[in-house]
């Protein structure tokens, strides 16, 4: 079993790795020719199915595995995984690469940095310009000031290697464990029926500090109520403040938050629901004009102030929506589909690297957050 | 570190020492505080019935005077309770009934702070550390360090010191060993390779290894980066102690920590090499590589400055050398008084630990009397005329446990 590969992104596999971790301690990860994909089931709370095209993160992926379609399967810890991944922030180079020590395997990441320039003695400063000018080299630096000058190249060589040496190399041993096929065959990504409304949402940055403040004020108004604010720490997702999220086909989200005192909403207009391809919906055209959105349609208007028709609702944990929401720093398009009182998925797209492959698909993260019941 | 301890001299030589040492003894750490670059007003003098004749020491709780200054340093900027001055005092009249250390801080807006806090009035005792026998060493840029502990993950316990190649390798590891489930909850293990040419001066054996504590290192290095120093580090053998030191604005740093880690390597050198950049200061870039190999005794270290004692002769610095050899022919050759059969070279490390040979050569050696607490030195004065007696470090007193790179000796 081999694993190995230069990591050419290295921002985009910090944050998204972040984004994961908010959700859950542990993800199972999935490498194989085609893509590498990261989920994140924890006990309750939201999943995250995620798949990331090779050229998104990795450069010179090199897979072999004794496993059916060179497949492998491992469980790393994301916040060591994410922790290793932030001292590669002003990196040169990284790579990482499945490997074993002591029988415990690991995913080592080697990384490469230029070191501060000012530790450097000073004193090789009157050398610099010795050799300024001699046309064959390109030096920068002061090596031998007396060296003679018939021994230029070979100083020059060896000048250059001691260079490359200089660089620092960190290495960090991230400890996962290798999963078998087996273990991963009754894992499926959840099943959904059609969803009611989809539409892109606003972006999320600002979603999410509105959504942060409803479950901030659920909160202080739940311990305004005399409930020991001690008891907050341990509650689990399903006890936390629930926030109402709504959509119809008109381009409107509205985010609401209802408790004993009070009232609040919040109301974007204007969104774009996405058209869908007939090729991707079961009976072509015909499932297309049976499909509950095309029903939706039909329903409410683009205000979103005329009552209650045309609207999909669901109820999502506060703190675990917020949580869902920090995906936000990927900076991707999100599309959200609801189906009424029972599901939310989102769809988040990672935006395109520089070069786009023309059908290698795409890098996208789906969220399935179940609704609460009201 | 639960107790701090204070020692004031004279202002002529003034300085202010406070100094502290772990439960287990593994660490000490001591700040000496100038006189006159550091303080503001310093004004000493020795009560004239004191035994200790012109000094005063004495020992307080490390909490009691953290509760005092802990989190101050961000009360400075402009907020309402800013300290404009902290004036220090020790009450030890005979005529009071207690004895106080008193830390008066001048507020904005004429508000004082009186802290009272009682001290004991004891012998401070100093760990020594003889630089002339720790020969190898390093200094770097505290700026460089700082900017590499923060890739040492939160949890892990131990750091290895290691030179190799012409490389600087910190390695931060844990020694517990978990399976399944819990193999994912272990810490990150990291290593750091530097370059030598990083250092300002960097002169280690290669392939041994030197084990201190994770938290320690960050803590100095944190600290040291504050004062904007180079750190220097001062070292011998594995399980002997190491120093770090550095100093600016008035203010001496010392740590002395006992160190772990692995003696084979180091002993069963024939011929020990030695990672260098010493008497190439001025072509960093070019030269370590190649003086990489030589062997001390080849080129031998130019003395270094701030070091006020005299260094060892060219001779006994070979002898304490060929000492490194020493231990592969003595461990053939066990205690004729011991009750264990000889049993090949696995024996001596199941031995137990024979306290009263070691007796005098203890590196970590006490002093009460604290004459000059920074210029005494505790000599291994028989070094050069007895070296089989430090023959067998690995079997110190001071070692806590037995070390993970034993443990597979067991059965093979």
């Amino acid at each position: 079993m081999r694993f190995r590969a230069d990591i050419r992104n290295i921002h985009t596999f910090t944050k998204f790795t972040a984004s994961l971790a908010t959700l859950g301690h542990i993800a199972w990860v999935r490498l194989d020719n085609k893509d590498v994909r990261f989920t994140v089931i924890p006990d309750t709370g939201t999943q995250v199915w995620s798949v990331l095209t090779l050229d998104t993160i990795f450069d010179n992926y090199t897979i072999q595995s004794a496993a059916p379609n060179n497949t492998i399967n491992l469980e790393v810890p994301l916040a060591v995984l994410q922790r290793a991944l932030r001292s590669a922030q002003n990196a040169n180079a990284a790579s990482i690469r499945l490997t074993k020590k002591d029988n415990i395997p690991l995913l080592s990441l080697t990384i490469t940095t230029e070191t501060l320039r000012s530790s450097q003695p000073t004193a090789t400063a009157p050398g610099q310009d010795h050799f300024a000018g001699n046309g064959t080299s390109s030096s920068i630096n002061g090596f031998h000031p007396d060296g003679p000058s018939t021994d230029f190249r070979e100083e020059s060589v060896e000048f250059f290697g001691a260079r490359q040496d200089r660089e620092t190399v960190v290495t960090q041993d991230i400890p996962i464990r290798v999963l078998a096929a087996a273990a991963v065959e009754g894992l499926h990504e959840p099943r959904c029926r059609a969803p009611d409304v989809h539409i892109v949402l606003p972006n999320l940055v600002q979603l999410k500090t509105i959504s942060d403040r409803f479950t901030k004020l659920a909160l202080a108004t739940k311990s305004g109520a005399g409930r020991s604010i001690g008891g907050f720490a341990t509650q689990s997702a399903t006890a936390g403040p629930k926030l109402e999220l709504s959509a119809n086909m008109h381009g409107c989200l509205r985010l609401a938050l209802h408790t004993d005192s009070m009232h609040i909403s919040s109301l974007w207009t204007g969104l774009e629901n996405p058209e869908l391809d007939p090729e991707q919906v079961s009976d072509g055209e015909d499932g297309l004009a049976n499909h509950p959105s095309t029903r939706m349609k039909a329903l409410g208007d683009s205000t979103g102030q005329h009552g209650e028709e045309g609207w999909a609702t669901v109820r999502v944990e506060g703190r675990d929506w917020g949580r869902v929401l920090s995906v936000g720093r990927l900076g991707g398009r999100v599309i959200a589909c609801f189906c009424n009182q029972h599901a939310l998925i989102l769809y988040v797209f990672l935006p395109a690297g520089e070069e786009v492959v023309v059908g290698g698909g795409e890098s996208v993260l789906t969220y399935y957050i179940s609704s609460y019941a009201a | 570190m639960t107790v701090l301890s204070f020692s004031l001299t004279p202002e002529a030589t003034g300085r202010l020492t406070i100094t502290a040492l772990n439960l287990s003894k593994t660490a000490y750490a001591a700040f000496a505080l100038d006189a006159r670059t550091f303080f503001i007003d310093y004004d000493f003098s020795a009560s004239s019935g004191a035994k200790s004749g012109d000094r005063f020491t004495c020992q307080l709780l490390n909490k009691a005077l953290q509760s005092v200054f802990k989190g101050r340093s961000n009360e400075g900027r402009g907020r309402e309770s800013a300290v404009e001055r902290c004036d220090v005092s020790i009450q030890d009249q005979p005529d009071k009934t207690e004895c106080r250390l008193i830390v008066k801080m001048l507020c904005k807006h004429g508000m004082t702070k009186f802290y009272r806090l009682t001290y004991e009035s004891v012998e401070v005792m100093h760990a020594l550390f003889d630089r002339t026998a720790a020969n190898q060493g390093w200094r770097i840029s505290s700026r460089v360090l700082r900017e590499y502990i923060e890739f040492f993950g939160p949890k892990t316990e131990q750091l290895d010191l290691l030179a190799q190649e012409g490389k600087a390798v910190f390695t931060s590891f844990t020694e517990k060993v978990a399976t399944g489930t819990e193999a994912l909850k272990q810490p990150l293990e990291t290593a750091i390779s530097l370059h030598t040419g990083e250092f300002e001066d960097f002169h280690m054996q290669q392939d041994m290894h030197i084990v201190i504590s994770v938290k320690d290192f960050k803590a100095i290095v944190t600290h040291a980066e504050t004062l904007r120093a180079p750190i220097s580090c001062h070292f011998s053998l594995p399980t002997r102690p190491l120093q770090f030191s550095y100093h600016n604005l008035g203010m001496h740093s010392e740590f002395t920590l006992m160190t772990t880690g692995d003696m084979r390597a180091a002993s069963t050198t024939p011929n020990p090499q030695f990672v260098s950049n010493r008497g190439s200061s001025r072509q960093p870039s070019v030269i370590p590589a190649q003086a990489t190999g030589r062997s001390a005794s080849e080129m031998p270290p130019p003395p270094r400055p701030g070091i006020s004692k005299p260094l060892l002769s060219q001779s006994q610095r070979t002898s304490a050398k060929a000492q490194v050899r020493q231990p592969s022919m003595t461990e053939s050759d066990p205690d004729p008084e011991s009750l264990f059969m000889p049993d090949g070279d696995e024996d001596p490390r199941w031995e137990p630990l024979n306290y009263e040979q070691d007796e005098g050569e203890e590196m970590l050696g006490w002093d009460a009397n604290n004459e000059h607490p920074s210029q005494q030195t505790f000599r291994d004065s028989g070094t050069a005329a007895r070296p089989p007696r430090r023959a067998e470090p690995s079997q110190e007193g001071l070692e806590p446990t037995q070390r993970l790179s034993q443990m597979h000796g067991m059965f093979d």
